[in-house]
Protein backbone atom coordinates (compact mmCIF):
# COMPACT_ATOMS: atom_id res chain seq x y z
CA UNK A 1 0.00 0.00 0.00
CA UNK A 2 1.27 3.40 -1.23
CA UNK A 3 1.78 5.81 1.72
CA UNK A 4 0.15 8.78 0.27
CA UNK A 5 -2.69 7.20 -0.55
CA UNK A 6 -3.52 6.15 2.68
CA UNK A 7 -2.62 9.33 4.57
CA UNK A 8 -4.99 11.07 2.39
CA UNK A 9 -7.65 8.77 3.18
CA UNK A 10 -10.05 11.00 5.06
CA UNK A 11 -11.72 7.96 6.58
CA UNK A 12 -8.02 7.18 8.38
CA UNK A 13 -8.84 10.83 9.97
CA UNK A 14 -11.55 10.13 11.41
CA UNK A 15 -10.53 7.48 14.15
CA UNK A 16 -8.07 7.37 16.94
CA UNK A 17 -5.32 4.41 16.67
CA UNK A 18 -4.36 2.00 18.95
CA UNK A 19 -0.97 0.80 19.52
CA UNK A 20 -1.36 -2.26 17.38
CA UNK A 21 -2.68 -0.01 14.63
CA UNK A 22 0.23 1.96 15.35
CA UNK A 23 2.64 -0.57 14.84
CA UNK A 24 0.78 -2.13 11.77
CA UNK A 25 1.18 1.40 10.16
CA UNK A 26 5.24 1.85 10.47
CA UNK A 27 5.77 -1.60 9.88
CA UNK A 28 3.66 -0.98 6.84
CA UNK A 29 5.69 2.30 6.32
CA UNK A 30 8.88 0.87 7.27
CA UNK A 31 8.18 -0.77 3.67
CA UNK A 32 7.41 1.79 1.94
CA UNK A 33 10.05 3.40 2.75
CA UNK A 34 12.44 1.49 1.32
CA UNK A 35 11.32 2.72 -1.93
CA UNK A 36 12.32 6.37 -0.61
CA UNK A 37 14.97 7.48 -2.59
CA UNK A 38 16.58 9.91 -0.09
CA UNK A 39 18.64 8.51 3.08
CA UNK A 40 18.38 10.85 5.46
CA UNK A 41 15.03 12.48 7.76
CA UNK A 42 13.73 14.72 5.15
CA UNK A 43 10.52 12.72 3.95
CA UNK A 44 7.32 13.92 4.75
CA UNK A 45 4.32 12.95 2.96
CA UNK A 46 3.55 15.18 -0.12
CA UNK A 47 -0.24 15.81 1.10
CA UNK A 48 0.94 18.38 3.98
CA UNK A 49 0.88 21.58 4.56
CA UNK A 50 4.73 23.36 5.20
CA UNK A 51 3.22 24.27 8.50
CA UNK A 52 2.05 21.05 9.56
CA UNK A 53 5.40 19.78 8.49
CA UNK A 54 7.45 22.17 10.14
CA UNK A 55 5.39 21.21 13.21
CA UNK A 56 5.80 17.78 12.91
CA UNK A 57 9.37 17.92 12.52
CA UNK A 58 9.75 20.15 15.48
CA UNK A 59 7.82 17.75 17.78
CA UNK A 60 10.08 14.87 16.14
CA UNK A 61 13.38 16.70 17.11
CA UNK A 62 12.22 17.57 20.59
CA UNK A 63 10.99 13.72 21.18
CA UNK A 64 14.31 12.50 20.12
CA UNK A 65 16.59 15.16 21.97
CA UNK A 66 14.92 14.14 24.89
CA UNK A 67 14.74 10.63 24.40
CA UNK A 68 19.07 10.88 23.70
CA UNK A 69 19.35 13.08 26.89
CA UNK A 70 17.21 10.05 29.00
CA UNK A 71 19.20 7.28 27.32
CA UNK A 72 22.54 8.99 27.41
CA UNK A 73 21.62 10.05 31.26
CA UNK A 74 20.56 6.64 32.09
CA UNK A 75 23.48 4.87 30.77
CA UNK A 76 26.29 7.40 31.60
CA UNK A 77 25.00 9.55 33.83
CA UNK A 78 24.30 13.33 34.35
CA UNK A 79 27.79 14.55 34.60
CA UNK A 80 28.80 13.14 30.92
CA UNK A 81 25.60 14.04 29.69
CA UNK A 82 26.07 17.62 30.58
CA UNK A 83 29.50 17.22 29.25
CA UNK A 84 28.59 16.06 25.55
CA UNK A 85 25.52 18.77 25.38
CA UNK A 86 28.33 21.36 25.89
CA UNK A 87 30.11 19.42 22.99
CA UNK A 88 27.36 19.97 20.94
CA UNK A 89 26.03 16.64 20.63
CA UNK A 90 22.46 17.19 21.10
CA UNK A 91 23.04 20.21 18.55
CA UNK A 92 20.70 19.26 15.42
CA UNK A 93 20.25 15.15 16.84
CA UNK A 94 17.97 14.57 14.24
CA UNK A 95 20.70 15.09 12.08
CA UNK A 96 21.42 10.84 12.12
CA UNK A 97 24.76 11.30 10.03
CA UNK A 98 25.81 14.30 12.34
CA UNK A 99 24.78 12.61 15.75
CA UNK A 100 26.58 9.33 14.53
CA UNK A 101 30.04 10.85 13.65
CA UNK A 102 30.19 13.01 17.70
CA UNK A 103 28.97 9.87 19.05
CA UNK A 104 32.07 7.76 16.46
CA UNK A 105 34.73 10.06 17.53
CA UNK A 106 33.16 10.36 21.35
CA UNK A 107 32.74 6.62 21.99
CA UNK A 108 34.70 4.60 19.15
CA UNK A 109 32.39 1.17 18.97
CA UNK A 110 30.52 2.37 21.98
CA UNK A 111 28.43 4.55 20.10
CA UNK A 112 26.87 1.58 18.54
CA UNK A 113 25.50 0.56 22.17
CA UNK A 114 24.77 3.70 22.75
CA UNK A 115 22.78 4.21 19.15
CA UNK A 116 21.18 0.82 20.44
CA UNK A 117 19.68 2.47 24.02
CA UNK A 118 18.69 5.76 22.04
CA UNK A 119 16.35 3.64 19.15
CA UNK A 120 15.12 0.98 22.03
CA UNK A 121 14.02 4.26 24.32
CA UNK A 122 12.53 5.86 21.02
CA UNK A 123 10.33 3.02 20.10
CA UNK A 124 9.15 2.03 23.16
CA UNK A 125 7.88 5.67 23.25
CA UNK A 126 6.33 5.62 20.23
CA UNK A 127 4.96 1.83 20.11
CA UNK A 128 7.27 0.86 17.45
CA UNK A 129 8.66 -2.95 18.32
CA UNK A 130 11.98 -3.00 18.99
CA UNK A 131 13.92 -6.53 17.70
CA UNK A 132 17.81 -6.69 19.24
CA UNK A 133 18.72 -9.51 16.67
CA UNK A 134 17.53 -7.66 13.78
CA UNK A 135 20.68 -6.01 11.84
CA UNK A 136 20.55 -2.50 13.42
CA UNK A 137 20.74 1.16 11.63
CA UNK A 138 20.15 4.11 13.58
CA UNK A 139 19.71 6.84 10.31
CA UNK A 140 16.67 4.33 8.97
CA UNK A 141 15.40 3.40 12.63
CA UNK A 142 15.36 7.27 13.04
CA UNK A 143 13.38 7.76 9.65
CA UNK A 144 10.98 4.84 10.58
CA UNK A 145 10.01 6.68 14.31
CA UNK A 146 9.84 9.92 12.79
CA UNK A 147 7.12 8.55 10.04
CA UNK A 148 5.28 7.26 13.30
CA UNK A 149 5.71 10.49 14.83
CA UNK A 150 4.06 12.39 11.74
CA UNK A 151 1.52 9.78 11.74
CA UNK A 152 0.76 10.30 15.63
CA UNK A 153 0.52 14.33 15.16
CA UNK A 154 -1.47 14.22 11.66
CA UNK A 155 -4.75 11.56 13.70
CA UNK A 156 -4.58 13.16 16.40
CA UNK B 1 31.21 -15.74 39.23
CA UNK B 2 34.05 -13.83 39.78
CA UNK B 3 36.19 -13.41 42.50
CA UNK B 4 39.02 -11.82 41.16
CA UNK B 5 41.34 -8.36 41.67
CA UNK B 6 40.04 -5.21 40.21
CA UNK B 7 42.71 -4.55 36.91
CA UNK B 8 44.30 -1.02 36.76
CA UNK B 9 42.60 0.45 33.95
CA UNK B 10 42.56 3.54 31.54
CA UNK B 11 39.30 6.12 31.22
CA UNK B 12 39.49 4.63 27.56
CA UNK B 13 39.69 1.54 28.68
CA UNK B 14 37.04 2.03 31.10
CA UNK B 15 34.56 3.26 28.52
CA UNK B 16 35.25 0.81 26.23
CA UNK B 17 34.50 -1.94 28.57
CA UNK B 18 31.40 -0.53 29.80
CA UNK B 19 29.78 -0.10 26.39
CA UNK B 20 31.43 -3.15 24.75
CA UNK B 21 28.03 -4.76 24.16
CA UNK B 22 24.20 -4.11 23.83
CA UNK B 23 23.50 -6.36 26.87
CA UNK B 24 26.43 -4.16 28.88
CA UNK B 25 24.15 -1.27 27.75
CA UNK B 26 21.31 -2.70 28.85
CA UNK B 27 23.02 -3.37 32.39
CA UNK B 28 24.11 0.15 33.06
CA UNK B 29 20.53 1.57 32.28
CA UNK B 30 18.82 -0.81 34.51
CA UNK B 31 21.11 -0.23 37.12
CA UNK B 32 21.54 3.75 36.98
CA UNK B 33 17.40 3.54 36.90
CA UNK B 34 17.30 1.52 39.64
CA UNK B 35 20.05 2.23 42.09
CA UNK B 36 18.92 0.11 44.89
CA UNK B 37 18.31 -3.18 42.83
CA UNK B 38 19.56 -6.38 44.04
CA UNK B 39 18.60 -9.52 42.42
CA UNK B 40 20.55 -12.82 41.25
CA UNK B 41 21.88 -13.18 37.47
CA UNK B 42 18.68 -14.91 36.57
CA UNK B 43 16.65 -12.11 37.47
CA UNK B 44 18.53 -9.59 35.98
CA UNK B 45 18.55 -11.39 32.75
CA UNK B 46 14.64 -11.75 32.64
CA UNK B 47 14.53 -7.78 33.44
CA UNK B 48 15.79 -6.97 30.76
CA UNK B 49 14.64 -9.90 28.18
CA UNK B 50 17.75 -11.83 27.97
CA UNK B 51 18.58 -15.28 28.97
CA UNK B 52 20.82 -15.98 31.79
CA UNK B 53 23.29 -17.85 29.43
CA UNK B 54 23.05 -14.18 27.39
CA UNK B 55 24.10 -11.84 29.93
CA UNK B 56 26.27 -13.62 32.05
CA UNK B 57 29.48 -12.74 30.53
CA UNK B 58 28.47 -9.05 30.59
CA UNK B 59 27.65 -9.28 34.19
CA UNK B 60 30.79 -10.94 34.74
CA UNK B 61 32.52 -7.63 33.01
CA UNK B 62 30.79 -5.65 35.30
CA UNK B 63 31.93 -7.23 38.39
CA UNK B 64 35.19 -6.91 37.73
CA UNK B 65 35.37 -3.39 36.94
CA UNK B 66 33.57 -3.02 40.63
CA UNK B 67 30.67 -1.35 39.26
CA UNK B 68 29.02 -3.98 40.42
CA UNK B 69 29.11 -6.32 43.18
CA UNK B 70 27.99 -9.50 44.51
CA UNK B 71 27.04 -11.83 47.49
CA UNK B 72 25.73 -14.38 48.83
CA UNK B 73 22.23 -14.59 50.62
CA UNK B 74 20.92 -17.60 51.64
CA UNK B 75 21.55 -20.21 48.63
CA UNK B 76 20.86 -17.20 45.90
CA UNK B 77 24.16 -15.23 44.62
CA UNK B 78 22.67 -11.97 44.25
CA UNK B 79 24.25 -9.21 42.39
CA UNK B 80 24.15 -5.18 43.14
CA UNK B 81 25.46 -1.97 42.35
CA UNK B 82 28.45 -0.48 43.94
CA UNK B 83 27.12 3.41 43.81
CA UNK B 84 30.71 4.71 45.31
CA UNK B 85 32.66 2.92 42.52
CA UNK B 86 29.78 3.26 40.05
CA UNK B 87 30.48 7.23 40.52
CA UNK B 88 34.15 6.92 40.68
CA UNK B 89 33.81 5.43 37.13
CA UNK B 90 31.47 7.56 35.48
CA UNK B 91 33.96 10.34 36.89
CA UNK B 92 36.62 8.95 35.03
CA UNK B 93 34.59 7.97 31.58
CA UNK B 94 33.50 12.23 32.35
CA UNK B 95 37.08 13.06 32.86
CA UNK B 96 38.21 11.31 30.01
CA UNK B 97 35.01 12.67 27.13
CA UNK B 98 36.32 15.96 28.25
CA UNK B 99 39.66 15.44 26.32
CA UNK B 100 37.73 14.49 23.26
CA UNK B 101 37.15 16.94 20.59
CA UNK B 102 34.42 16.56 18.21
CA UNK B 103 34.17 20.29 16.38
CA UNK B 104 32.40 22.98 17.36
CA UNK B 105 32.82 22.67 21.72
CA UNK B 106 31.31 25.36 23.42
Amino acid sequence: MKLESWVTDSSLLSYCPTGQDMMGMAIRMRESSSTNPQDNLEWTPKSTGPDQRFAAEKSFSSVLVNTVREAVGNALGRNVLEILTSKGLLDDASNSKEFDRKLQLLFGNGAAVLERIVVKDLNRRLGIRYDSEARFDYGKSLETAKEVCFMESRLK
Amino acid sequence: MFHGEQAEMSEQEILSTLLASEIRGDLLVLFHKNPGLIDTVDGIARRIGRTTIAVISDVRELLQLGLLKQKRIGASEIVYLDRARDREILESVANHLKTVRIGREK
